[in-house]
């Protein structure tokens, strides 16, 4: 291919990389979360917005956090653990059982997230997307098939009002 | 337009920039200390580093 063949072609996913990335998931998954193998996982985050008036320099901040979703079928459980874009650690696992959330769908605007409320006080809403190239904010992984799967299993058999 | 102008409104722009980035960050600075100091102690989230020996060869 020349030169303005790979110009035009975009950026193109290291899946070595990617593969290596999938993998650590899977062992800060399993290391938190009991039987972590019969969970199918995707990389997703939450997006935190606040605006903020300080004087004449008024705006808004972003801070995004990455999260390892593990879902089961069976169980009809979706399971959080947070973590970081070089994925050196994770924090404790959140537990959203179908049975025992209040509702959960996919929101339209102003992102396409899947949005779950465990209750009345709080919620959480997961952004994903099949590849995310900024290895500074995100964890550097190719999901495509894993978030079709997903989403079939949000959309069809997790979401409720 | 001449250049003159043009070079001076252009540094206007430059400073006001500069110096909002720089009443940002003080403004900033000075809420997260006063966070900080006036906030209850707050136990840090546990966090569970990636083992360095573990086989990472698994498939996903």
């Amino acid at each position: 291919m020349g030169f303005f063949g790979k110009l035009f072609k975009g950026p193109e996913i290291d899946m070595e990389k990617s593969n290596a990335n999938a993998k650590k998931m899977r062992v800060l998954f399993n290391q938190t979360v009991e039987d972590g193998d019969n969970y199918r996982l995707i990389f997703g985050y939450t997006e935190d917005v606040s605006r903020f008036n300080y004087g004449f320099v008024h705006g808004s901040k972003t801070k995004i956090g990455n999260l390892i979703v593990g879902w089961n079928e069976a169980s009809q459980t979706i399971v959080v653990v947070p973590t970081v874009p070089d994925l050196s650690g994770c924090g404790d696992p959140a537990y959203y059982c179908r049975s025992e959330i209040l509702k959960a769908y996919r929101n339209k605007y102003p992102t396409d997230a899947f949005v779950i409320y465990p209750d009345k006080k709080g919620y959480i809403g997961i952004n994903a997307y099949d590849w995310l190239e900024d290895e500074k904010l995100f964890v550097y992984v190719s999901q495509a098939e894993e978030l079709t799967a997903f989403t079939d299993f949000f959309m069809n058999r997790f979401a409720a009002k | 337009m001449p250049i003159g102008e043009i070079s001076a409104f252009l540094l206007v722009l430059v400073i006001v920039f500069v110096f909002g980035n720089l009443w940002f960050h003080f403004v900033e600075t000075m809420l997260q200390w006063l966070k900080k100091r006036f906030s209850h102690h707050k136990e840090p989230p546990t966090w569970h580093p990636l083992p360095q020996d573990e086989d990472n060869t698994r498939d996903i």
